[in-house]
Protein backbone atom coordinates (compact mmCIF):
# COMPACT_ATOMS: atom_id res chain seq x y z
CA UNK A 1 0.00 0.00 0.00
CA UNK A 2 2.93 2.16 0.53
CA UNK A 3 4.86 1.37 -2.37
CA UNK A 4 1.52 2.43 -4.31
CA UNK A 5 0.86 5.65 -2.28
CA UNK A 6 4.87 6.86 -2.78
CA UNK A 7 4.61 5.44 -6.35
CA UNK A 8 2.02 7.53 -7.03
CA UNK A 9 3.04 10.63 -5.42
CA UNK A 10 5.99 10.67 -7.82
CA UNK A 11 3.89 10.36 -10.79
CA UNK A 12 1.41 13.63 -9.45
CA UNK A 13 4.56 15.38 -8.64
CA UNK A 14 6.32 14.59 -12.13
CA UNK A 15 2.95 15.32 -13.87
CA UNK A 16 2.70 18.86 -11.68
CA UNK A 17 6.11 19.49 -12.77
CA UNK A 18 6.10 18.69 -16.65
CA UNK A 19 2.73 20.91 -16.80
CA UNK A 20 4.53 23.42 -15.06
CA UNK A 21 6.93 23.61 -17.69
CA UNK A 22 4.82 23.42 -20.45
CA UNK A 23 2.61 26.30 -18.94
CA UNK A 24 5.57 28.54 -18.24
CA UNK A 25 6.63 27.87 -22.00
CA UNK A 26 3.23 28.45 -23.11
CA UNK A 27 3.23 31.48 -21.15
CA UNK A 28 6.53 33.46 -22.62
CA UNK A 29 7.07 32.93 -26.45
CA UNK A 30 10.48 34.44 -27.92
CA UNK A 31 10.83 34.85 -31.44
CA UNK A 32 14.64 36.47 -33.16
CA UNK A 33 14.50 38.63 -35.99
CA UNK A 34 17.47 38.45 -37.67
CA UNK A 35 17.98 41.35 -40.28
CA UNK A 36 20.39 39.30 -42.67
CA UNK A 37 21.94 35.80 -42.48
CA UNK A 38 24.81 36.98 -45.21
CA UNK A 39 27.19 39.88 -43.52
CA UNK A 40 30.63 41.17 -43.84
CA UNK A 41 33.04 41.06 -41.15
CA UNK A 42 33.07 44.71 -39.51
CA UNK A 43 29.66 45.13 -40.49
CA UNK A 44 27.05 46.36 -37.77
CA UNK A 45 24.01 44.50 -37.51
CA UNK A 46 20.72 44.46 -35.02
CA UNK A 47 18.85 41.45 -33.93
CA UNK A 48 15.82 42.24 -32.79
CA UNK A 49 13.48 39.84 -30.46
CA UNK A 50 10.04 40.45 -29.34
CA UNK A 51 9.00 38.48 -25.98
CA UNK A 52 5.47 37.70 -25.99
CA UNK A 53 3.23 36.90 -22.74
CA UNK A 54 0.67 34.73 -23.64
CA UNK A 55 -0.97 34.64 -19.67
CA UNK A 56 -3.68 36.43 -18.50
CA UNK A 57 -1.41 38.04 -15.51
CA UNK A 58 1.38 40.67 -16.01
CA UNK A 59 5.02 38.96 -15.79
CA UNK A 60 7.93 40.55 -13.53
CA UNK A 61 11.42 40.94 -13.56
CA UNK A 62 12.61 38.92 -17.04
CA UNK A 63 15.62 38.79 -18.41
CA UNK A 64 16.61 38.05 -21.59
CA UNK A 65 19.91 37.81 -23.37
CA UNK A 66 21.48 37.14 -26.50
CA UNK A 67 23.89 33.89 -27.36
CA UNK A 68 26.16 33.46 -30.69
CA UNK A 69 27.59 30.19 -30.94
CA UNK A 70 30.05 29.59 -33.59
CA UNK A 71 29.51 26.65 -35.74
CA UNK A 72 32.63 26.82 -38.18
CA UNK A 73 34.08 23.19 -38.21
CA UNK A 74 37.05 23.32 -35.91
CA UNK A 75 36.16 26.40 -34.29
CA UNK A 76 32.84 25.36 -32.41
CA UNK A 77 32.69 27.61 -29.02
CA UNK A 78 30.25 30.15 -27.88
CA UNK A 79 31.37 33.70 -28.09
CA UNK A 80 32.09 36.19 -25.81
CA UNK A 81 29.83 39.25 -26.86
CA UNK A 82 31.53 41.64 -24.72
CA UNK A 83 34.09 41.65 -28.09
CA UNK A 84 31.35 41.71 -30.21
CA UNK A 85 30.10 44.83 -28.56
CA UNK A 86 27.02 43.57 -28.34
CA UNK A 87 24.58 44.54 -25.25
CA UNK A 88 24.37 42.36 -22.49
CA UNK A 89 21.10 41.46 -20.85
CA UNK A 90 18.47 43.21 -20.70
CA UNK A 91 16.12 43.23 -17.57
CA UNK A 92 12.55 44.53 -18.83
CA UNK A 93 10.55 45.11 -15.79
CA UNK A 94 6.96 44.30 -16.81
CA UNK A 95 5.42 42.83 -19.62
CA UNK A 96 1.57 43.15 -19.52
CA UNK A 97 -0.84 40.54 -20.32
CA UNK A 98 -1.23 39.21 -23.83
CA UNK A 99 1.25 42.24 -24.80
CA UNK A 100 4.82 41.70 -26.36
CA UNK A 101 7.91 43.51 -25.89
CA UNK A 102 10.83 44.14 -28.29
CA UNK A 103 14.17 44.26 -27.23
CA UNK A 104 17.09 44.69 -29.81
CA UNK A 105 20.66 44.31 -29.60
CA UNK A 106 23.16 46.00 -31.89
CA UNK A 107 26.53 43.38 -32.56
CA UNK A 108 29.50 44.35 -34.39
CA UNK A 109 30.94 41.11 -36.39
CA UNK A 110 34.59 40.85 -35.80
CA UNK A 111 35.18 37.23 -37.16
CA UNK A 112 34.03 35.08 -40.17
CA UNK A 113 32.90 31.57 -39.74
CA UNK A 114 29.32 30.25 -39.60
CA UNK A 115 27.36 31.50 -36.41
CA UNK A 116 24.01 30.68 -34.45
CA UNK A 117 22.13 33.58 -33.07
CA UNK A 118 18.85 32.70 -30.65
CA UNK A 119 17.63 34.73 -27.50
CA UNK A 120 17.04 33.37 -24.15
CA UNK A 121 14.29 34.79 -22.13
CA UNK A 122 14.32 33.79 -18.10
CA UNK A 123 11.38 34.20 -15.75
CA UNK A 124 12.70 33.95 -12.23
CA UNK A 125 9.64 32.21 -11.37
CA UNK A 126 9.42 29.38 -14.00
CA UNK A 127 12.01 26.14 -13.78
CA UNK A 128 13.09 26.66 -17.78
CA UNK A 129 13.94 28.87 -19.40
CA UNK A 130 12.49 29.93 -22.72
CA UNK A 131 14.75 30.49 -25.98
CA UNK A 132 13.57 31.01 -29.56
CA UNK A 133 14.71 29.25 -32.62
CA UNK A 134 18.62 29.74 -34.32
CA UNK A 135 19.39 32.23 -36.59
CA UNK A 136 21.87 31.31 -38.59
CA UNK A 137 24.69 33.73 -39.67
CA UNK A 138 27.51 33.77 -42.24
CA UNK A 139 30.39 36.66 -41.93
CA UNK A 140 32.45 36.22 -45.12
CA UNK A 141 36.30 37.47 -44.26
CA UNK A 142 37.36 41.03 -45.70
CA UNK A 143 41.01 41.38 -46.64
CA UNK A 144 41.63 45.53 -46.13
CA UNK A 145 45.49 45.82 -47.05
CA UNK A 146 45.64 49.95 -46.94
CA UNK A 147 43.02 50.86 -44.16
CA UNK A 148 43.51 54.31 -43.30
CA UNK A 149 45.89 55.20 -45.85
CA UNK A 150 48.28 53.31 -43.24
CA UNK A 151 50.75 51.99 -45.53
CA UNK A 152 52.30 55.15 -47.04
CA UNK A 153 52.89 55.98 -43.00
CA UNK A 154 54.23 52.72 -42.13
CA UNK A 155 56.48 51.87 -44.99
CA UNK A 156 57.50 55.86 -46.05
CA UNK A 157 58.56 56.80 -43.12
CA UNK A 158 60.69 54.54 -41.56
CA UNK A 159 62.16 54.45 -44.96
CA UNK A 160 63.09 58.45 -44.85
CA UNK A 161 64.55 58.11 -41.54
CA UNK A 162 67.04 54.89 -43.21
CA UNK A 163 68.02 57.51 -45.95
CA UNK A 164 68.93 60.35 -42.81
CA UNK A 165 71.19 57.47 -41.18
CA UNK A 166 72.78 56.35 -44.24
CA UNK A 167 73.15 60.03 -45.15
CA UNK A 168 74.84 60.94 -41.45
CA UNK A 169 77.19 57.30 -42.14
CA UNK A 170 78.64 58.72 -44.75
CA UNK A 171 78.99 62.05 -43.22
CA UNK A 172 80.73 60.27 -40.46
CA UNK A 173 82.59 58.59 -43.19
CA UNK A 174 83.82 61.47 -45.18
CA UNK A 175 85.14 63.14 -41.75
CA UNK A 176 86.91 60.60 -40.37
CA UNK A 177 88.73 60.47 -43.98
CA UNK B 1 71.63 79.70 -19.43
CA UNK B 2 74.03 80.25 -22.81
CA UNK B 3 76.19 77.53 -21.41
CA UNK B 4 73.47 75.06 -20.88
CA UNK B 5 72.47 75.82 -24.13
CA UNK B 6 75.91 74.97 -25.22
CA UNK B 7 76.18 72.03 -23.73
CA UNK B 8 72.34 70.60 -25.11
CA UNK B 9 73.68 71.68 -28.53
CA UNK B 10 76.70 69.23 -28.10
CA UNK B 11 74.99 66.66 -26.52
CA UNK B 12 72.43 66.61 -29.41
CA UNK B 13 75.49 66.45 -31.89
CA UNK B 14 77.18 63.72 -30.23
CA UNK B 15 73.86 61.64 -29.39
CA UNK B 16 71.39 62.37 -32.05
CA UNK B 17 72.84 63.38 -34.81
CA UNK B 18 75.03 60.22 -35.00
CA UNK B 19 74.38 57.28 -36.41
CA UNK B 20 73.36 55.73 -33.55
CA UNK B 21 70.86 58.14 -32.88
CA UNK B 22 69.46 58.08 -36.19
CA UNK B 23 69.35 54.43 -35.89
CA UNK B 24 67.73 54.40 -32.68
CA UNK B 25 64.53 56.43 -34.59
CA UNK B 26 64.72 54.18 -37.25
CA UNK B 27 63.66 51.80 -34.98
CA UNK B 28 61.37 53.69 -33.26
CA UNK B 29 59.68 54.34 -36.73
CA UNK B 30 59.57 50.45 -37.76
CA UNK B 31 58.46 49.86 -34.50
CA UNK B 32 55.39 52.31 -34.79
CA UNK B 33 54.76 51.01 -38.44
CA UNK B 34 54.15 47.66 -37.58
CA UNK B 35 52.29 48.78 -34.07
CA UNK B 36 49.86 51.03 -36.57
CA UNK B 37 49.56 48.14 -39.58
CA UNK B 38 49.01 45.64 -36.86
CA UNK B 39 46.05 47.71 -35.33
CA UNK B 40 44.22 48.88 -38.43
CA UNK B 41 44.44 45.67 -40.49
CA UNK B 42 44.30 42.73 -37.57
CA UNK B 43 40.98 40.97 -37.68
CA UNK B 44 39.91 42.01 -34.13
CA UNK B 45 42.57 44.55 -33.23
CA UNK B 46 40.88 46.75 -36.54
CA UNK B 47 37.63 47.06 -35.25
CA UNK B 48 38.74 48.36 -31.88
CA UNK B 49 37.39 51.89 -31.68
CA UNK B 50 39.65 54.33 -32.99
CA UNK B 51 39.33 56.10 -29.65
CA UNK B 52 40.83 52.45 -28.28
CA UNK B 53 43.61 52.15 -30.39
CA UNK B 54 44.85 55.97 -30.34
CA UNK B 55 44.98 55.23 -26.64
CA UNK B 56 47.16 51.99 -26.80
CA UNK B 57 49.31 53.44 -29.26
CA UNK B 58 49.76 56.89 -27.26
CA UNK B 59 50.89 54.64 -24.30
CA UNK B 60 53.37 52.72 -26.93
CA UNK B 61 54.50 56.10 -27.84
CA UNK B 62 55.22 57.60 -24.22
CA UNK B 63 56.95 53.87 -23.07
CA UNK B 64 59.43 54.45 -26.03
CA UNK B 65 59.69 58.13 -25.22
CA UNK B 66 60.87 57.11 -21.61
CA UNK B 67 62.85 54.35 -22.48
CA UNK B 68 65.11 56.35 -24.54
CA UNK B 69 65.25 58.91 -22.11
CA UNK B 70 66.28 56.59 -19.12
CA UNK B 71 68.94 55.97 -21.29
CA UNK B 72 70.02 59.26 -22.58
CA UNK B 73 69.71 59.91 -18.72
CA UNK B 74 72.47 57.23 -17.68
CA UNK B 75 74.63 57.86 -20.15
CA UNK B 76 74.89 61.92 -19.78
CA UNK B 77 76.24 61.30 -16.41
CA UNK B 78 77.80 57.82 -15.73
CA UNK B 79 78.90 57.63 -19.21
CA UNK B 80 81.52 60.47 -18.95
CA UNK B 81 82.53 59.32 -15.48
CA UNK B 82 83.28 56.31 -17.54
CA UNK B 83 84.51 57.40 -20.13
CA UNK B 84 86.43 59.87 -18.17
CA UNK B 85 85.45 63.00 -19.64
CA UNK B 86 84.13 64.00 -16.79
CA UNK B 87 87.21 65.94 -15.35
CA UNK B 88 87.09 67.88 -18.22
CA UNK B 89 83.96 68.95 -17.95
CA UNK B 90 84.54 69.80 -13.87
CA UNK B 91 88.06 71.56 -15.35
CA UNK B 92 85.98 74.21 -17.37
CA UNK B 93 84.59 77.33 -15.19
CA UNK B 94 80.50 75.53 -16.08
CA UNK B 95 78.29 74.94 -13.20
CA UNK B 96 76.72 71.91 -12.42
CA UNK B 97 73.31 73.65 -12.52
CA UNK B 98 73.92 74.35 -16.20
CA UNK B 99 75.67 71.03 -17.29
CA UNK B 100 72.47 69.09 -15.89
CA UNK B 101 70.30 71.73 -17.26
CA UNK B 102 71.93 71.53 -20.96
CA UNK B 103 71.73 67.35 -20.81
CA UNK B 104 68.12 67.53 -19.53
CA UNK B 105 67.68 70.01 -22.68
CA UNK B 106 69.03 67.27 -24.96
CA UNK B 107 66.62 64.47 -23.29
CA UNK B 108 63.56 66.52 -23.58
CA UNK B 109 65.16 66.99 -27.71
CA UNK B 110 65.23 63.78 -27.70
CA UNK B 111 61.53 63.13 -26.74
CA UNK B 112 60.31 66.12 -29.18
CA UNK B 113 61.97 64.46 -31.92
CA UNK B 114 60.06 60.90 -30.84
CA UNK B 115 56.59 62.82 -30.60
CA UNK B 116 57.60 64.54 -33.96
CA UNK B 117 58.05 60.87 -35.35
CA UNK B 118 55.03 59.80 -34.07
CA UNK B 119 52.33 62.54 -35.40
CA UNK B 120 51.51 60.78 -38.52
CA UNK B 121 51.07 57.26 -36.73
CA UNK B 122 48.95 59.06 -34.38
CA UNK B 123 46.76 60.45 -37.30
CA UNK B 124 46.82 57.58 -39.56
CA UNK B 125 45.31 55.21 -36.35
CA UNK B 126 43.13 57.97 -34.67
CA UNK B 127 41.80 58.92 -38.22
CA UNK B 128 37.72 60.08 -37.15
CA UNK B 129 38.31 59.41 -33.81
CA UNK B 130 36.75 62.60 -31.49
CA UNK B 131 39.54 63.45 -29.34
CA UNK B 132 42.71 62.99 -31.52
CA UNK B 133 43.68 66.78 -31.07
CA UNK B 134 43.41 66.98 -27.56
CA UNK B 135 44.74 63.28 -27.42
CA UNK B 136 47.86 64.61 -29.12
CA UNK B 137 48.54 67.81 -27.21
CA UNK B 138 47.89 65.77 -23.85
CA UNK B 139 50.51 63.46 -25.47
CA UNK B 140 53.13 65.91 -26.07
CA UNK B 141 52.73 67.65 -22.62
CA UNK B 142 52.54 64.25 -20.11
CA UNK B 143 55.28 62.78 -22.35
CA UNK B 144 57.59 65.29 -21.91
CA UNK B 145 56.81 65.40 -18.16
CA UNK B 146 57.09 61.71 -17.79
CA UNK B 147 60.31 61.97 -20.30
CA UNK B 148 61.61 64.37 -17.67
CA UNK B 149 61.16 62.14 -14.44
CA UNK B 150 62.47 59.55 -15.16
CA UNK B 151 65.55 60.51 -17.11
CA UNK B 152 65.96 63.37 -14.50
CA UNK B 153 65.84 60.08 -11.74
CA UNK B 154 68.14 57.68 -14.27
CA UNK B 155 70.85 60.89 -14.11
CA UNK B 156 70.92 61.59 -10.73
CA UNK B 157 71.43 57.71 -9.86
CA UNK B 158 74.38 57.55 -12.19
CA UNK B 159 75.89 60.21 -10.71
CA UNK B 160 75.29 58.46 -7.20
CA UNK B 161 76.33 55.25 -8.61
CA UNK B 162 78.92 56.20 -11.22
CA UNK B 163 78.05 53.10 -12.96
CA UNK B 164 76.39 53.06 -16.42
CA UNK B 165 75.59 49.22 -16.61
CA UNK B 166 73.94 49.18 -12.36
CA UNK B 167 72.31 52.22 -12.69
CA UNK B 168 70.62 51.62 -16.41
CA UNK B 169 69.29 48.38 -14.41
CA UNK B 170 67.83 50.38 -11.59
CA UNK B 171 66.07 52.64 -13.91
CA UNK B 172 64.82 50.25 -16.18
CA UNK B 173 63.49 48.77 -13.09
CA UNK B 174 62.26 51.31 -11.73
CA UNK B 175 60.04 51.99 -15.00
CA UNK B 176 58.80 48.33 -15.42
CA UNK B 177 57.56 48.81 -11.91
CA UNK B 178 55.60 52.17 -12.42
CA UNK B 179 54.67 50.45 -15.94
CA UNK B 180 53.20 47.06 -14.46
CA UNK B 181 49.46 48.52 -14.19
CA UNK B 182 49.95 48.09 -18.10
CA UNK B 183 50.14 44.62 -17.72
CA UNK B 184 47.66 44.23 -14.60
CA UNK B 185 43.70 43.49 -16.10
CA UNK B 186 41.47 45.96 -14.69
CA UNK B 187 39.75 44.04 -12.21
CA UNK B 188 43.25 43.96 -10.53
CA UNK B 189 43.58 47.97 -10.48
CA UNK B 190 40.29 48.19 -8.98
CA UNK B 191 41.69 46.39 -5.78
CA UNK B 192 42.23 48.72 -2.75
CA UNK B 193 46.20 48.16 -3.52
CA UNK B 194 45.41 48.79 -7.42
CA UNK B 195 43.60 51.81 -6.46
CA UNK B 196 46.23 53.80 -4.21
CA UNK B 197 49.15 52.30 -6.70
CA UNK B 198 47.62 54.16 -9.71
CA UNK B 199 47.11 57.36 -7.49
CA UNK B 200 50.57 57.24 -6.40
CA UNK B 201 52.25 55.98 -9.86
CA UNK B 202 53.13 58.93 -12.21
CA UNK B 203 53.53 56.35 -15.40
CA UNK B 204 49.71 55.11 -14.08
CA UNK B 205 48.57 58.54 -13.76
CA UNK B 206 49.47 59.33 -17.05
CA UNK B 207 47.73 56.20 -19.43
CA UNK B 208 44.74 57.12 -17.00
CA UNK B 209 45.04 60.49 -18.28
CA UNK B 210 45.52 59.18 -21.36
CA UNK B 211 42.11 56.75 -21.20
CA UNK B 212 40.26 59.59 -19.29
CA UNK B 213 40.75 62.13 -22.64
CA UNK B 214 40.73 60.34 -25.16
CA UNK B 215 38.34 57.58 -24.56
CA UNK B 216 35.85 59.19 -21.84
CA UNK B 217 35.91 62.29 -23.21
CA UNK B 218 36.51 63.78 -20.07
CA UNK B 219 37.83 67.27 -19.69
CA UNK B 220 40.69 69.04 -17.54
CA UNK B 221 39.06 69.14 -14.59
CA UNK B 222 38.96 65.32 -14.44
CA UNK B 223 42.93 65.24 -15.33
CA UNK B 224 44.22 68.10 -12.73
CA UNK B 225 44.58 66.13 -10.01
CA UNK B 226 46.57 63.42 -12.09
CA UNK B 227 48.59 66.27 -13.77
CA UNK B 228 49.46 67.42 -10.33
CA UNK B 229 50.58 64.48 -9.33
CA UNK B 230 52.65 64.22 -12.66
CA UNK B 231 54.19 67.37 -12.24
CA UNK B 232 54.97 66.75 -8.61
CA UNK B 233 56.88 64.15 -9.78
CA UNK B 234 58.75 66.25 -11.72
CA UNK B 235 59.85 68.62 -9.30
CA UNK B 236 60.67 65.77 -7.28
CA UNK B 237 62.98 63.93 -9.71
CA UNK B 238 64.63 67.39 -10.51
CA UNK B 239 65.36 68.14 -6.53
CA UNK B 240 66.79 64.59 -6.55
CA UNK B 241 69.15 64.94 -9.82
CA UNK B 242 69.90 68.66 -8.19
CA UNK B 243 70.85 66.72 -5.14
CA UNK B 244 72.79 63.91 -6.61
CA UNK B 245 75.02 66.29 -8.96
CA UNK B 246 75.41 68.29 -6.14
CA UNK B 247 77.40 65.72 -4.27
CA UNK B 248 79.42 64.64 -7.44
CA UNK B 249 82.93 65.80 -7.29
CA UNK B 250 85.83 64.24 -9.37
Amino acid sequence: MRKIILILSIIVLTVEIMVKCVFAANNIAVSIDAPSTKANMGDKITYTGTITNNSGKALNNIIAYISLVNITPGKESPMDLEDWSANKAIKIDTIQPYSTYEAKWPMRLIDSGNYVVYITVVNKNDNIPVTSTMSHLEIKRILRLNPNNVLPVAIGEPLLIGILFIFVVLRKREKVK
Amino acid sequence: MKTAWIIMQKEIKENILTPKGVLWYMLTSTILSILSYLFLTNSELSLLDQGQMLYMIMNFISVLGVLIGIVFGTDALAGEIERGTIEALFLSPLKKNELITGKLGATIANWGIIFTISLPYLFVVGKGAQNLLVGVIYLAIIGMLLTIIFSAFSMGLSARIKSMKNSLIISFFMFLLSGSPIFLSAAMRKTWFGSIFDIINPFADAINTFDSVVIDSQGFNYQASRIAIICSYTLLSLWFLRRSVSKLEM
